[in-house]
């Protein structure tokens, strides 16, 4: 396997890429545009005032993505306002998750972040009511399917997605951040007790700097939707920069970690932020975490599937273990998610009837 | 050089093997492939345009081949791949060359948002250029192939690309797609013009493409700007008639037809405006491809 | 009483008596005749009421103003409010 593919390089140490050849750059270009950080990449250079120094021809491209990222952050603030407009009446109090937390508390981590929906998390006994005032104000249900029904309301954490009938902007509304069905339940109400408000947006909640962090390594590392893997590792990146310079931050990670029941995602996010995209992490918070390290076995076994499966989905970023790998972990994820009988019912359904929708 | 300077096994072999990169408009494009009609479309329509030898950079990496499936053998298809993804189903192996087509135009439409894209042909004569936007079944193409066999240059078939930093035109031409019964009104209007094969059954019917003239690709760097907006639409037995549409209108109307308009957000709207602003606007009825020639040959530009 | 969405928002340019309008919150484009654009360009300046806004009208269109031009204002308004152009302030 190619030790570091170019993309790594590039956000290891975007300085590096003032040096770089024109087919290299056509390579990185590849690469990021299959990772989902093409607009990404254009940020780490406009930040260091870098753009003007590329080639032109791949700063053409680093341009084309960067007009999809700013529309697209134009549209998730009017979204959010709009989906603020349609639940503040019901007073169910709404915290943004992911991209949209990114972008409506200005992080660093949301420029150049593309996503489809937006996810919110309410009370779970908040859940019909916020399906009522959503459906009031245009959002309709979507996979009507009985099963995929139950799938998402029963045994994960969410409501089916719903899409805007005029917009057809879709919201992922849940009501805790991994799946009933998974076997660690980190507390919903201790994260909306420690959430933070918005400025300057009534009723608008994000997750607490750790929380985030946490959040996005469940997400990675429990969840498994490894096809933005990296670009969730660079989220994990962003987020741990930026909020690494508070203080009490990095204990209060770790502290965090063990109360939520999410030491071992915690491990995994910091080893393979600090091993795979040289994330500075203080010496005594990565030894601090580790009471999330599991077993050594598993923990080489992870390390080959991970250091994989985070690459790019891209020919240059793979070796003849790496459909293995995600496969492999495809199947870890769902296992993490839900008890084997479960699983092997879920996957036979979505296997038998699903590909008729796709 | 071009890619005439290869013979047609040349073309294939090199084709099968690490691809060739031509130049098409300002866009470099990769495209490797072991599908003979795909080979035959490049040698036939692709002849004039440049291949480049050292390549080191491509805007779109393109590649067709059948997808790995128990299909090879029995009704084969074709996959399209950008990068090695496919982002679209699998059509059959005889349309190989069409999806090329369409494959590359959505690479350009998809992506090259320094453009506002237009759906659209793009003709011009005397330094003016007319932009006609195309909704299905307007005659689009037809009018475009014989507007371009009868001196006018070819800047682009399907895609207007207004540059957004100022407004210019800037060309992409490529082959003239053409369907149903227009590939033989175009070979009849054209004797001489060079048509590939007829391929059935596509979900657009029967189509084929008409080579592009030699000059209009020699001068595929010289941009222009904008005279007329003209939508055309074809109504058999109707006498050629342009009617001036309200400015403010033709601008919802080509926004409708853009590619990328509302993703351009503010300088979208901004490049429209200007756009309109530059331009006469009408509909245009035809039936007669000679009157429809006369028409445009009389067309005023607007008064600066 | 009504007023316009923040004047960076609109963005408006106009063709003899008909007005394109860009709203950069919401990116929608609207197409609106010499009514609509007349109210959204007063709403910019000021805050304003149905009544004066329908008699400013009425003198712009010479028409009388009658209970039912006022009944039409406010439905002008209200589409304009629907298309996020305006809000009652």
């Amino acid at each position: 396997m190619n030790s570091s593919p170019l993309v790594l390089q590039a956000f290891r140490q975007a300085d590096s890429l003032i040096s770089l050849s024109l087919a290299d750059w056509d390579l990185l270009l590849r690469q990021s545009r299959s990772a989902n950080l093409l607009a990404r990449l254009y940020v780490l250079l406009d930040e260091r005032g870098l753009l003007e120094k590329m080639p032109p021809q791949a700063r053409e491209h680093l341009e084309w993505s960067h007009a999809t990222a700013e529309r697209h952050t134009q549209a998730v603030h009017w979204e959010v306002g709009q989906i603020q407009k349609a639940l503040v009446k019901s007073g169910v109090p709404i915290i943004l998750l992911k991209g949209a937390a990114y972008v409506m508390a200005n992080l660093p981590s949301a420029r150049g972040r593309l996503f489809t929906d937006i996810d919110i998390m309410v009370p779970k006994e908040s859940l019909n009511a916020a399906e009522a005032a959503l459906m009031l104000h245009g959002w309709a249900a979507t996979h009507h399917d009985a099963y995929d029904q139950r799938y998402y309301r029963t045994w994960m954490h969410e409501l089916p997605p719903m899409r805007h009938v005029r917009r057809s902007t879709v919201i992922d509304v849940h009501h805790a951040i991994l799946p009933e069905t998974a076997s660690i339940h980190p507390d919903p109400e201790k994260l909306r007790a420690a959430a933070c408000a918005l400025e300057g947006h009534e009723g608008l909640k994000v997750l607490a700097p750790a929380d985030m962090v946490l959040h996005s390594a469940a997400h990675l590392f429990h969840d498994g939707e490894l096809e933005n893997g990296l670009r969730d590792l660079v989220d994990i990146d962003s987020l741990l920069r930026h909020f690494g310079s508070i203080p009490s931050f990095w204990s209060e990670l770790v502290e965090r970690a063990v109360d939520l029941e999410l030491t071992r995602p915690l491990f995994y996010a910091l080893r393979y932020a600090a091993n795979i995209l040289h994330t500075p992490i203080p010496s005594d918070a990565m030894e601090a975490a580790k009471i999330g390290c599991p077993s050594q076995p598993t923990r080489a076994l992870m390390d080959s599937l991970f250091t994989r499966a985070l690459m790019p989905v891209h020919p240059s970023c793979s070796d003849a273990f790496t459909s293995g790998a995600r496969w492999l972990l495809y199947v870890r994820a769902n296992w993490l998610r839900m008890p084997p009988l479960l699983l092997a019912r879920h996957l036979f359904h979505k296997a038998f009837i699903s590909s008729k929708t796709d | 050089m071009n890619v005439s300077a290869l013979t047609h096994s040349e073309l294939g072999f090199r084709l099968g093997k690490a691809g060739i990169f031509i130049q098409t408009g300002s866009f470099i494009t990769h495209l490797q492939t072991s599908i003979p009609g795909v080979a035959e479309g490049i040698g036939l329509l692709y002849a004039d345009y440049p291949l480049l030898e050292q390549a080191d950079f491509a805007d779109f990496h393109v590649s067709l081949a059948p997808p790995r499936n128990l299909r090879r053998w029995f009704k084969p298809q074709v996959l399209f791949f950008f990068d090695g993804h496919p982002p679209f189903k699998p059509l059959p192996l005889d349309q190989a060359f069409p999806m090329f087509e369409w494959g590359l135009n959505w690479c350009v439409s998809s992506q090259a948002n320094r453009y506002l894209i237009i759906h659209a042909a793009v003709v011009e004569k005397g330094g003016h250029a007319a932009i006609l936007p195309a909704p299905p079944g307007s005659g689009k193409s037809t009018l475009c192939a014989a507007l371009v066999n009868r001196g006018w240059r070819l800047l682009s078939d399907e895609l207007a690309l207004v540059r957004v930093s100022d407004g210019k035109i800037v060309p992409l031409p490529r082959p003239v797609s053409l369907k149903n019964e227009s590939i033989d009104i175009i070979q009849q209007y054209e004797p001489d013009a060079v048509l590939s094969r007829k391929v059935s059954d596509t979900m657009k019917g029967t189509v084929a493409h008409m080579k592009v003239p030699a000059e209009s690709i020699a001068r595929a760097a010289e941009t222009c700007r904008a005279a007329w907006v003209i939508f055309p639409k074809y109504q058999a037995g109707a006498a050629a008639r342009l009617e001036a549409l309200p400015q403010a209108r033709a601008f919802m109307r080509v926004a409708d037809n853009a590619f990328n308009y509302s993703l351009l957000g503010v300088k979208g709207f901004e490049a429209m405006a200007g756009l309109i602003d530059a331009s006469l606007c009408y509909d245009f009825t035809y039936s007669v491809l000679d009157e429809a020639i006369e028409t445009f040959a009389v067309l005023k530009p607007p008064a600066i | 009483m009504w007023q316009a969405i923040s004047g960076d928002a609109l963005h408006i340019r106009f063709w003899n008596d008909e007005f394109v309008v860009y709203n950069s919150l919401s990116g929608d484009t609207h197409l609106l005749g010499a009514s609509a654009a007349h109210i959204l360009l007063k709403l910019q300046h000021t805050a304003s009421d149905v009544a004066t806004l329908a008699a400013s009208l009425a003198s712009l269109m010479q028409a009388e103003m009658d209970d039912e031009f006022l009944s039409q204002t406010e439905q002008l308004l209200a589409g304009l409010g629907k298309l996020a152009l305006i809000e009652h302030s």
